[in-house]
């Protein structure tokens, strides 16, 4: 595990479950990827695996917490919701993500 | 900068943690919880899936697709919960104790072999903790100091001094804040049935401030306590915590009542918190006393009295703070010349001072003193190497059985090694099963451990009954065994995990076990460590056999007097009614009476029984103007030397009439007579004291008798009447009569237990007052005076024993591992026409090899390392070549039964069943 890249993809992700969760409310792990899904459209590929150790990750940083419930569906699942510190988090994580898209954005522009 | 947003704070991190380790010991239930997780996930998929058309198997395949491999999702969920290192580290102890259990056989050998070893190291190692390591459980321990007294003329330190010393060096504060003496002894202290003996210690004033541990009740002994008859309301006592509770049931009343010893009253004034026990870590006195107090409890001794003559006291001092060990002895220096006029008749003085160099010195005494320390130092010493030996050579056999076990499994470690296994992992995993052996060993070890140190420190103690050895595992033994513990199994571990690992995997799994083809550089290992087992193994044996040889001789020196059939009772006369004439009549009469008893052939009376440690020496002169002597001294009765059969050289023994009236006689033995009389005979001479106020006439030299110990050359030794000690001669007023107490000598011709009740019952009869008679064999009194060297050739000859029946073990077990890998290529052997004993030779010769060089090694490295046990030895010299010779060939004789068997094991293959068994 561990290597530079999937750090990368990891950090996004976690930011996008967070934003999610933000705009949907508590909401289970399949919920959560087919929004990322949908919001990214077909400009990500995502395996709807990987969601679950981010979710760990946060959880265990204390950003959201889970609890079993009914879905819509009527099938047991899991649902996350933020947790006040997640909401704190998302402000900053947003602020560092924007600060690094200008960054990349600046060297990205076409230049003379 | 890291594009990872999501740095935690270190808040984050503590839970991100504790949340780990919190899903460690939750496992099953959070596994549990992940898959009903991503069914969940699974199901909603499907059904979204279906909800757009899909028929159900459509669905479903989608459904996996896009949420990647589950199992994948599951193991990198798992990582990240959990503490991935613990859980391995857990799983391998699991396997590693699955593999115990399969090879019961070799894990029973391991576990008990390492049991021993490390339980003996445990138990020899709490004994050296508690007499040489462990410091006093006092405030500042670092800061104590033991003063001796070094003198050019004398063989070492001596740790004794007296009470004028004591009185000049406690006035000084310039490097001590504080300085004291102790001394325990025994007390008799008056109860409500009778008297009895408790532990006790006479202390000086400043020993409970130089201790500085606070009281538990009251106060603690202060030099105001320490002066004659005890201050204005008489003695005063300190007392232990033990005690309290035993004798004063812990009643807070104790402080101010009364305790009568030796028939005085003395006041207790403070009870000392538990775990205090002084300055002598091997005693326990329940009653502190002040110094001043000594010719009341010590009657009818008086050590006070002899003033500068008698040295009996051991100095504690606090250095104060900030004053060196250095600096402290630069002033003792400094001040040696006024410490001794102070203390000493100034012609003596000056005396010691200029021609012995007397000066006293200060060492740490962070440990507190003990005389047993300077005894038993060299002995715990060697039996700690000894176990040390058994201990390496334990480690080394697994480590050699482990290797043949390893090489066993080459084909499984390659395998995994080439599915992905990383090298560090299976060395982990190999480390941990020798680690799961050292700690169940350890386990086994340490349970035994207390046991054995106990039995030793009764076995080293057996010459003071009165002392004790706190062999309790405290901190430091467990550190010590954990240590051990740990480095054994590396030992044990590390070599076959990194040889196993090594292997060339892919030439492994193609050429199966019938590979040979690495066999001289991959099995020179195994040899190298069987042959260093060998090696340790021979210098245990000859360690052991070079120790019974000393002991043997010990046993079988000439001690000048037969000591088989020869018991002595022990006569308590302080406190019964006679004295003088009177009580020389009665000894006269009751060894008439011993003698009419059955079994009786001789009785007479003595002070000093050989070898029991009690002497007492005076000088002489053979001309009044001739330099003095030192004799050893004994007064004995008539008949002692027909009783002890010591042979009567010239001249009469003692009669019953020699009284002083008729001339102070003496009795010489041989090396007196040389001593004084060379070339000439004795009897008829006279010698003179070295004050010469008393002359003795030579009556009769005897032949020498070994009083101090086995090992020491007969003392030059004089014998006195008894029926010339009855009255001490005083320079003014008339001789006042004593009470004498002696010893009876026996010579029994029949058992002797019959004839201890008959002694005790005639005692009773002659002496109702006196203490029923202890009865002591001449033979234990011998066993005892050489304790020390018992335990060492016991132990010695355990450890060899076990030496030699671990490294059969070993040579058997590698063998036989060897051999059953070599099957196929016996039988193809056999099948090819070779004759059933070339097979024989064939498999023997691979541990002949071993043995032979590794008996060589061992030999020399025997004759370097047998120098060490050189000064304990008794005429036994270390290259004694007939305990070599005897070593070596048990050494052998073991390696060839043990590798023995497997050949003849292997000559018995049948060929066709081993090459279908491939």
């Amino acid at each position: 595990m561990g290597d530079s890249k999937s750090d990368v993809l990891q950090g996004t992700l976690d930011l996008m479950v967070l934003k999610t969760l933000e705009a949907m409310g508590p909401l289970h792990g399949y919920g959560i990827a087919r929004r990322i899904e949908q919001v990214s459209g077909d400009t990500l590929t995502l395996n709807q695996g990987t969601i679950y150790p981010a979710l760990l990750r946060l959880e265990q940083r204390g950003w959201v917490k889970a609890e079993w419930g009914m879905s819509e569906s009527n099938r047991r699942a899991k649902y996350y919701s933020l947790t006040r510190p997640g909401r704190k988090q998302i402000e900053s994580e947003t602020e560092n993500w924007e600060r690094i898209a200008a960054t990349m954005a600046r060297f990205l522009a076409p230049s003379n | 900068m890291r594009p990872n947003m999501t740095r935690p704070g270190i808040s984050d991190t503590l839970r991100t943690i504790s949340n780990r380790i919190a899903a460690f010991f939750h496992r099953n239930r959070l596994d549990r919880d992940l898959d009903a997780e991503l069914r969940s996930h699974i199901a909603h998929a499907i059904d979204e899936n279906m909800a757009h058309g899909m028929s159900r198997s459509e669905a479903r395949i989608a459904a996996l697709r896009s949420f990647g491999g589950v199992t994948q999702t599951r193991e990198t969920y798992r990582i990240r919960r959990g503490l991935p290192l613990f859980d391995q580290i857990a799983r391998d102890f699991r396997y590693g104790w699955r593999q115990l259990v399969r090879a019961p056989g070799f894990a029973l050998t391991a576990i008990l072999t390492l049991a021993l070893g490390l339980g003996a190291n445990t138990a020899v190692f709490s004994l050296i903790n508690a007499l040489l390591l462990r410091p006093l459980p006092v405030p500042h321990a670092a800061e104590l100091a033991i003063i001796q007294v070094e003198e050019s003329n004398s063989d070492g330190p001596s740790y004794s001094l007296n009470e004028p010393e004591l009185r000049a060096l406690e006035k000084r504060h310039d490097a001590f804040s504080s300085t004291s003496a102790f001394f325990s002894t025994k007390f008799q202290l008056h109860g409500t049935s009778g008297s009895l003996q408790v532990p006790g210690q006479l202390v000086s004033g400043e020993y409970f401030a130089t201790m500085q541990v606070a009281p538990l009740l009251g106060r603690y002994l202060a030099p105001a306590d320490d002066v004659e008859n005890g201050g204005p309301a008489g003695y005063a006592a300190v007392i232990s915590e033990n005690f309290w509770r035993t004798w004063f049931n812990s009643s807070p009343n104790a402080v101010g009542s009364k305790l009568i010893v030796a028939n005085a009253p003395f006041t207790v004034v403070g009870v000392m918190p538990r775990g205090f026990f002084g300055a002598d870590p091997t005693r326990h006195p329940s009653i502190f006393v002040p110094l001043s107090s000594e010719p009341v409890v010590d009657a009818p001794f008086n050590m006070i009295a002899s003033g500068w003559s008698g040295n009996w006291l051991n100095l504690i001092a606090r250095r104060k703070p900030f004053i060196s060990l250095a600096q402290a002895n630069a002033a003792l220096q400094a001040e040696t010349s006024a410490i001794l006029l102070d203390s000493h008749p100034n012609a003596f003085a000056l005396d010691d001072i200029r021609t012995n160099h007397l000066h006293f010195v200060a060492e740490s005494g962070a440990k507190g003193f003990t005389y047993l320390r300077a005894d038993f130092r060299k002995p715990l010493m060697v039996v700690f190497s000894l176990c040390g030996g058994v201990l390496l050579l334990a480690c080394l056999n697994l480590a050699s059985l482990l290797l043949a076990r390893a090489a066993a499994r080459e084909r499984e470690l390659a395998t995994r090694l080439a599915i992905g296994a990383t090298r560090l992992r299976l060395i982990r995993q190999l480390l941990i099963e020798s680690l799961l052996i050292a700690l169940l060993g350890t386990a086994a070890g340490l349970a035994v451990s207390p046991l054995v140190s106990n039995a030793l420190a009764v076995l080293l103690l057996s010459r003071n009954p009165d002392a004790a050895l706190d062999t309790s595992l405290d901190a430091r033994v467990f550190v010590f065994a954990a240590l051990i513990a740990v480095l054994s199994s590396i030992l044990i571990g590390l070599l076959p995990a990194l040889r196993a690992t090594s292997g060339n995997l892919n030439e492994q799994i193609k050429s199966g076990s019938q590979a040979r083809s690495r066999r001289d550089s991959r099995r020179l290992l195994p040899r190298l460590v069987m042959g260093t087992q060998v090696a340790l193994a021979l210098m245990l044996v000859t360690g052991a056999g070079l120790l019974a040889a000393s002991l043997t001789r010990l046993y079988r020196t000439n001690l000048g007097f037969d000591p088989k059939g020869l018991v002595h009772l022990q006569l308590d006369m302080d406190k019964q009614p006679l004295a003088g004439d009177a009580l020389l009549r009665w000894y006269q009469q009751f060894g008439e009476a011993l003698s009419h008893q059955p079994g009786v052939q001789g009785v007479s009376f003595e002070w000093g029984v050989p070898l029991s440690g009690s002497g007492m020496t005076t000088y002489y002169r053979n001309q009044p103007k001739n330099h003095e002597q030192l004799l050893y001294g004994n007064d004995v009765a008539p008949g002692y030397f027909a009783a002890m059969r010591v042979p009567m050289l010239g001249g009469r023994d003692f009669r019953w009439d020699d009284t002083s009236a008729a001339g102070r006689k003496v009795i010489l033995n041989q090396a007196a007579a040389n001593l004084f009389f060379p070339g000439r005979s004795a009897v008829g001479q006279s010698i003179y004291t070295y004050d010469n106020k008393i002359t003795l006439q030579v009556i009769a030299v005897v032949g020498n008798v070994h009083y101090r110990s086995i090992q020491a050359e007969p003392p030059p030794t004089a014998y006195y009447p008894i029926s010339q000690t009855f009255y001490a001669t005083s320079d003014n007023g008339p001789p006042e009569p004593l009470k004498k107490s002696y010893f009876a000598v026996i010579r029994l011709a029949g058992p002797p237990a019959a004839f201890a009740a008959t002694a005790r019952n005639l005692a009773a009869r002659m002496a109702p007052e006196i203490p029923a008679p202890a009865m002591t064999s001449m033979t234990a009194q011998i066993d005892e005076s050489i304790s020390s060297e018992r335990m060492m050739a016991m132990l010695a000859a355990f450890f060899g024993l076990c030496a030699l029946l671990v490294t059969a073990i070993g040579l058997y077990g590698t063998l036989a591992y060897a051999t059953s890998r070599r099957t196929s290529e016996i039988g193809i052997r056999i099948a090819l026409g070779a004759q059933r004993t070339h097979v024989v030779r064939l498999v023997f010769r691979e541990n002949a090899w071993v043995a032979v060089t590794g008996c060589l090694a061992g030999l020399i490295a025997t004759l370097f390392a047998s120098r060490a046990l050189a000064s304990i030895l008794y005429s036994t010299s270390t290259h004694d070549p007939l305990i070599l010779f005897a070593s070596v060939a048990s050494l052998m004789a073991v390696a060839s039964a043990a590798s023995l068997m497997p050949a003849i094991r292997a000559a018995r293959i049948e060929p066709m069943e081993a090459l279908r068994a491939e």
